[in-house]
């Protein structure tokens, strides 16, 4: 039962990071001009596919971008992809959105070089359904930006550079349908077919129901890798960005915590950071001395009441990210240090006692407890 | 050549030394190794532990295994092993379930031998049986058997300290369990519901710290201890091996108590007839002089 998630958390996060090292080539736009895109279409051949991409792509972008081999190798000697496939995009968040409405810097064909990033706050020519307005991610966006990920008028240049935003963590990422007892996948999609169509209406239901599960539809081992690895765990960047000591070892702590230690482990039910570092808005990570921050003196008993129950004024005061530091436990660091003493001592000493009596009792023998212990026959042997 | 002088010098009698004879009423001189000459039957020939006992050792041996390894694996959550291990228990949100019912019933054992404990004390009173000699209660005589007993390691004493039916190793052991018990089963409720416990500490921060700490460093002792120290006393001391049947049949093997706990050996004698008549006639068979 638990193997499952474990397995699967493992293999998402795997994706994960591979995922993330593309982005970042991309990220890194060279400044220098960038040749020509190599269109390996030798013929243009009509291949009718019914892959469901095709309904975005009414500009037919696909035309060259299907191809595997399209690419090309940058100023700083990396390959780099331009390949789009369509059986995943197709699958993904952003399927019924057409290309243009993303990369609307785009307005011939060939097009020149592409130096603008993708603006997520870009309105697309997507009519949610019950709306009259054109679908965007505004209102997030500017959830975000007052958040403490937002980039700030008094934020240091490095911090500026150094501010995560949309893409660094969503990566168009795959459908994945809700199957369990709260949602049944297939009975509650059978009363919407009973008005809508079956191809709109899964895609929508599944857009709906994968955020419903959680806080987040990412798993918890999502959100910490998401969260550490290149940001938070990146000792040197945190150092640069002169964040405080606490937040320094944040994720270490973290790691060190039951919840960390659970989540590790594959557990699914454990807090994650988002769990306790933002509200249902997800996006409004602030500052803890922010009265926004869910880990504010004030929130914290709201935060916590989540998961756990009756909680009171005390229980908030229970250190989450508990370090070991001299400095700043130094009770509790030098009640560490004894028991350590203690343990080794006692250890030490008890084994040294009975290797003194292993020493003592030699006459009998080391051949001699293994051929002759009572254990074995009936008579003593040490005659 | 002063090793050769040294040799001549030295006496028949310095090398064997003088017999430490025990007068019995009734049995006679018992000889101080004369558990190299008595016949022992490996499940047991003296009875030991009561079946209560016998109940509680498999319930904490049972609880403990199962304890160690859903806890370990949670605490060394980063090595490499963890997550197999984990897999094998169903993963950590069913695991810690495992490791509450276990704890639940090792809390269980904890009272049902304290139960035990009281009611057979209580029970000995009123026969006026009590003995405190015969308890797991430490006395002054530890202190002297364990000098004498690494004396007698060390090749300077003849024979080993004649021990009661619990010796200092055992009371050692006995009290670190109570003592380990004691810090498992608090710093465990703390961490178990950290909620009711922050209202009773005094500071809920340092005690939840405190608790984090102990439960594990404590647990990690414990087995430890166990690995180390228990399992070399009870499966591989020489005349142990592979595996003492006490903690089935809850009774001892005549060679065993004779060596390691004489003065148990002589209260035997007293209670048990058979016993008596046994001894009396090894004695008589072995020629050992009955003044």
């Amino acid at each position: 039962m638990g193997n499952k998630p474990l397995l699967k958390g493992r293999k998402i996060m795997n994706q994960l990071t591979i995922r993330c090292f593309k982005e970042d080539i991309i990220l890194e736009l060279p400044k220098i001009l960038i040749t020509a895109i190599l269109c390996i279409a030798a013929f243009f051949t009509f291949t009718l596919s019914g892959s469901e991409a095709d309904a975005a792509d009414k500009e037919n972008c696909l035309m060259c971008h299907k191809y595997k081999q399209i690419g090309r190798i940058d100023e700083q000697g990396r390959k780099r992809s331009y390949y789009v496939n369509e059986n995943i995009y197709g699958n993904t968040t952003h399927r019924n959105v057409p290309c243009r409405d993303c990369h609307s810097y785009i307005d011939k064909l060939p097009h020149d070089e592409v130096t603008e990033e993708v603006n997520c706050a870009n309105e697309c020519h997507v009519k949610p359904p019950f709306a009259k307005e054109n679908f965007s991610h505004k209102n997030i966006i500017k959830v975000y930006n007052e958040s403490v990920h937002g980039v700030h008028k008094d934020d240091s240049e490095e911090l500026k550079q150094a501010k995560p935003y949309c893409k660094y963590c969503h990566l168009n990422p795959i459908y994945t349908r809700v199957d369990e007892k709260r949602i049944a996948f297939e009975q509650t999609l059978s009363r919407c077919l009973n008005c809508h169509e079956r191809k709109g209406v899964t895609q929508a239901y599944k857009h709906i129901t994968h955020r419903l599960r959680n806080k987040t539809s990412r798993s918890p081992q999502e959100v910490v890798q998401l969260c550490s690895k290149n940001c938070h765990a990146n000792m040197p960047l945190m150092e640069s960005l002169k964040v405080s000591p606490e937040s320094l070892e944040s994720v270490e702590t973290y790691n060190e915590s039951i919840h960390g230690k659970a989540v590790a482990l594959g557990s699914q039910k454990a807090a994650d950071c988002i769990s306790c570092h933002a509200s249902s808005s997800i996006h409004d990570v602030y500052k803890k001395d922010h009265k926004l921050s869910t880990v504010n003196d004030a929130n914290r008993i709201n935060t916590c009441n989540q998961c756990h129950e009756n909680v009171n004024e005390r229980f908030v005061q229970i250190d989450v990210h508990s370090g070991l530091g001299r400095e700043e436990k130094p009770l509790l660091y030098f009640v560490n240090l004894g028991l350590q003493v203690v343990f080794y001592a006692s250890v030490l000493g008890l084994v040294g006692l009975m290797l003194l009596e292993t020493k003592g009792r030699k006459k009998d023998g080391i051949l001699w407890q293994i051929k002759k212990g009572t254990s074995w026959r009936g008579r003593s042997k040490r005659k | 050549m002063a090793t050769t002088t040294e040799n001549i010098a030295i006496t028949p009698e310095a090398t064997e030394p003088e017999r430490d004879y025990t007068y019995v009423e009734d049995v006679g001189n018992i000889p101080r190794d004369i558990y190299k000459y008595v016949k022992s039957d490996p499940l047991g020939d003296l009875p030991r532990y009561s079946l209560h006992i016998v109940a509680q050792h498999f319930l904490t041996f049972l609880t403990f295994l199962i304890l160690a390894s859903t806890g370990l694996t949670l605490h060394f959550a980063d090595l490499w092993w963890a997550p197999y291990v984990m897999s094998l228990f169903g993963g950590p949100d069913l695991a810690r379930l495992i490791h509450r019912f276990a704890a639940a019933l090792m809390v269980l054992a904890s009272v049902y031998h304290v139960i035990t404990l009281i009611a057979g004390t209580v029970q000995k009173i009123m026969k006026k049986q009590f003995n405190i000699s015969r308890t797991q209660i430490p006395i002054l005589k530890d202190i002297q058997d364990i000098t004498h007993d690494i004396r007698y390691f060390l090749g300077k004493e003849p024979y080993r300290p004649k021990m009661n039916k619990f010796m200092y190793k055992q009371k050692l052991h006995y009290f670190a369990i109570i003592w380990g018990t004691f810090v498992l089963i608090t710093a465990g409720t703390t961490l178990l519901y950290p909620e009711m416990m922050a209202t009773i500490w005094p500071n809920p921060q340092f005690a939840q710290d405190l608790a984090r700490l102990m439960h594990a460093d404590e647990a990690i002792m414990a087995i430890t201890v166990i690995v180390f120290w228990h399992w070399s006393n009870v499966h591989l001391v020489p005349g142990r091996f592979p595996l003492q049947w006490s903690f089935i049949t809850g009774k001892i093997t005549r060679e065993h108590q004779l060596e390691e706990h004489f003065m148990e050996y002589l209260h035997n004698l007293e209670e048990i007839p058979e016993e008596k008549e046994y001894m009396k006639k090894l004695l008589k068979d072995k020629g050992f002089e009955t003044k």
